[in-house]
């Protein structure tokens, strides 16, 4: 008898559990979406990315938005794969043969990239000639270009960083940087040359403005333009690289990556970009 | 008609345990084998088709290192490597020994066993937080030496020496001290016995007899230097040039985790190919190691 009343407890004490289940998996759901959607690359997009994520995914519970940082030829090569349904790059794709595996680049933000140096030098302003002049060893002292006389300290991104790319052809300098002097320090992430510019007063970088802390170094301008939501919108300034989402051209997305894509360049998504200084597309 | 009295039961069962247990401890010690099998392997495979594209003299001792331009020279990164490992072996080998005689044998008990403990912690010590310190401590004292010296830059072979020697410090000492430690007393007492000071029989007697055990730690440190990325990329400067001591170098460690993100193509094969060199010259290190350890056992046997 005893065993008989020990038995039906244990199987109402599993029965209520699972009655407590369904109660959960049915009562949450915002929208009809659900489902996983891969995606990854661009490590410079990381931040806004997130932010763009954690909304989505607010807005429909059932949804999970996988984003792998792992850099713009990560991203780029595995949306060829299809391993990623979307892909992150912050570069636009190579044009030589070797990333023309059918993928549609849509460009969602625009970046500035800010010319920082130590908050104790004097020059405010550099043209491009003076830049790539810097960056190239043309130019080794900063009394060349309307400073103090000290020499440059000129800090780089790796190669194949998208900063890079896009900083080098914008300035000018060969495809990648690559006659960017050999005996420039290079610094692996913009924490890195945030720091390195900070403590050094002859030091010149270059970073993503949505990472500039201004307390800690100086934006130079850049011919003429300073750097700002304003001038990057406007134009002004011309040192900017954008932000891709890249799809299989042609194929027809799974409804949640098409909602995804929808929804970063709707109005919600674009006020995320601009959230998080940078230059909606639209 | 009970024969055996075993907690496991008949001598059938008994016999079956035996050999499956056998049979487990062999996957185990297997997998360990596979393991590094895999590795190399997979190191050879995805390493050496680079290394042949660019051929193996240009991509040794090429000294221009600028992917975007195709040229894949390491030779300025592996000098960088050996000059900074070697350095901070030649200054912290010296230093360490001493340390370890201090504390094997001129410390009392109390302080010798509080040193030992910081000194074990400073092993354990994430090397991030090393390179940490450095870039906020040592690559600015650094600097202020470079403007003495009319060319200040950022990051520095000199800085990187300095972080390796703190790093590889803590090894040198413990290895040192066990092996110190491990010297028969008697050793040190016939030697007193003849009238030699403390000092004398120490230095004379006691470490040369612990010497198998201090080139071992010297080789461990090798190693652990060699292959040390993280806290050198954030004080070296990582300018893939030709060395000088106050100037931005890159070891040979530094390319794969400051380019692997972003690389694509020959460029990242490449990257293949250093970390096939970077394997090579950890596998020598653990080979001359080997045969040192096993002298030692000979010399004490």
């Amino acid at each position: 008898m005893k065993k008989i009343t020990g038995l039906l407890i244990a199987v109402l004490m599993v029965a209520t559990l699972f009655a407590g289940c369904s109660d959960g998996s049915t009562g949450g759901a915002d929208s009809n979406l659900s489902g996983v959607v891969k995606t990854g690359g661009s490590t410079s997009v990381e931040k806004v990315m997130n932010a763009l994520i954690y909304q989505f995914q607010n807005e429909n519970r059932d949804v999970k938005i996988d984003y792998e940082p792992n850099g713009s030829g990560d991203g780029i090569k595995n949306a060829i794969s299809g391993l990623y349904e979307i892909g992150h790059s912050s570069r636009g794709l190579k044009t030589d043969g070797s990333e023309d595996g059918g993928l549609k680049a849509t460009a969602y933000a625009i970046d500035g990239i800010a010319i920082v140096t130590n908050k104790g030098n004097g020059v405010d302003n550099l043209t491009k000639e003076q830049l790539s002049g810097i960056y190239t060893g043309a130019i080794t002292n900063w009394s060349e270009v309307g400073g103090n006389d000290a020499p440059i300290t000129v800090i780089t991104r790796e190669s194949g960083s998208g900063t890079r790319d896009a900083f080098a052809e914008i300035i000018g300098l060969e495809k990648g940087g690559s006659n960017i002097i050999a005996s420039a320090n290079v610094a692996d992430n913009t924490g890195a040359i945030q720091t390195q510019v900070s403590s050094n007063p002859n030091a010149i970088g270059y970073m993503s403005f949505s990472d500039v802390d201004t307390s800690k170094v100086n934006t130079v301008q850049y011919e003429g333009a300073a750097i700002s939501t304003d001038t990057l919108k406007d134009g002004i300034y011309k040192l900017k690289r954008e932000f891709y989402l890249l799809t299989k051209a042609g194929a027809t997305l799974s409804p949640v990556a098409q909602a995804f894509v929808d929804f970063v360049m709707g109005d919600a998504g674009q006020q995320i970009v601009a959230d998080n200084k940078l230059l909606p597309i639209r | 008609m009970k024969q055996t009295i075993s907690i496991i039961g008949s001598n059938k069962s008994k016999n079956a345990v035996e050999k499956s247990m056998n049979i487990i401890y062999l996957i185990c010690g297997l997998a360990a084998v596979v393991c590094v099998v895999c590795m190399t392997v997979y190191m050879v495979i995805s390493g050496w088709p680079a290394i042949q594209k660019i051929g193996v003299f240009k991509f040794l001792f090429g000294q221009v290192w600028n992917p975007e331009n195709s040229q894949f020279g390491i030779a300025p990164m592996i000098i960088s490597s050996i000059i900074a490992t070697f350095t901070a072996i030649l200054i912290a080998l010296p230093a360490g020994v001493l340390v370890a005689v201090f504390l094997a044998k001129l410390t009392p008990g109390k302080l010798s066993t509080a040193l030992r403990m910081l000194i074990d912690l400073l092993a354990g010590i994430p090397s991030v937080v090393y390179g940490l310190l450095g870039a906020i401590l040592i690559v600015p004292l650094v600097f202020e030496l470079q403007t003495a010296l009319g060319f200040p830059t950022s990051g520095s072979l000199l800085a990187a020496i300095i972080i390796l020697i703190i790093m590889i410090l803590p090894t040198i000492i413990s290895v040192s001290e066990t092996a110190i430690r491990a010297v028969p007393k008697q050793y040190e007492d016939a030697s007193l016995a003849l009238g030699s000071t403390k000092l004398q029989s120490i230095f004379k007697v006691t470490v040369p007899a612990a010497k198998s055990g201090i080139v071992a730690g010297m080789v461990l440190g090798v190693g652990r230097a060699i292959g040390e990325a993280m806290a050198v990329i954030m004080v070296a400067g990582n300018a893939a040039i030709m060395p000088e001591f106050l100037k931005p170098v890159r070891l040979l460690t530094a390319s794969i985790p400051i380019e692997w993100a972003y690389s694509s193509g020959m460029h990242r094969e490449a990257l293949y190919g250093i970390g096939l060199v970077l394997f090579i010259f950890i596998m020598i290190i653990n080979i001359i190691l080997n045969k040192i350890l096993k002298k030692g056992g000979d010399v004490r046997g």
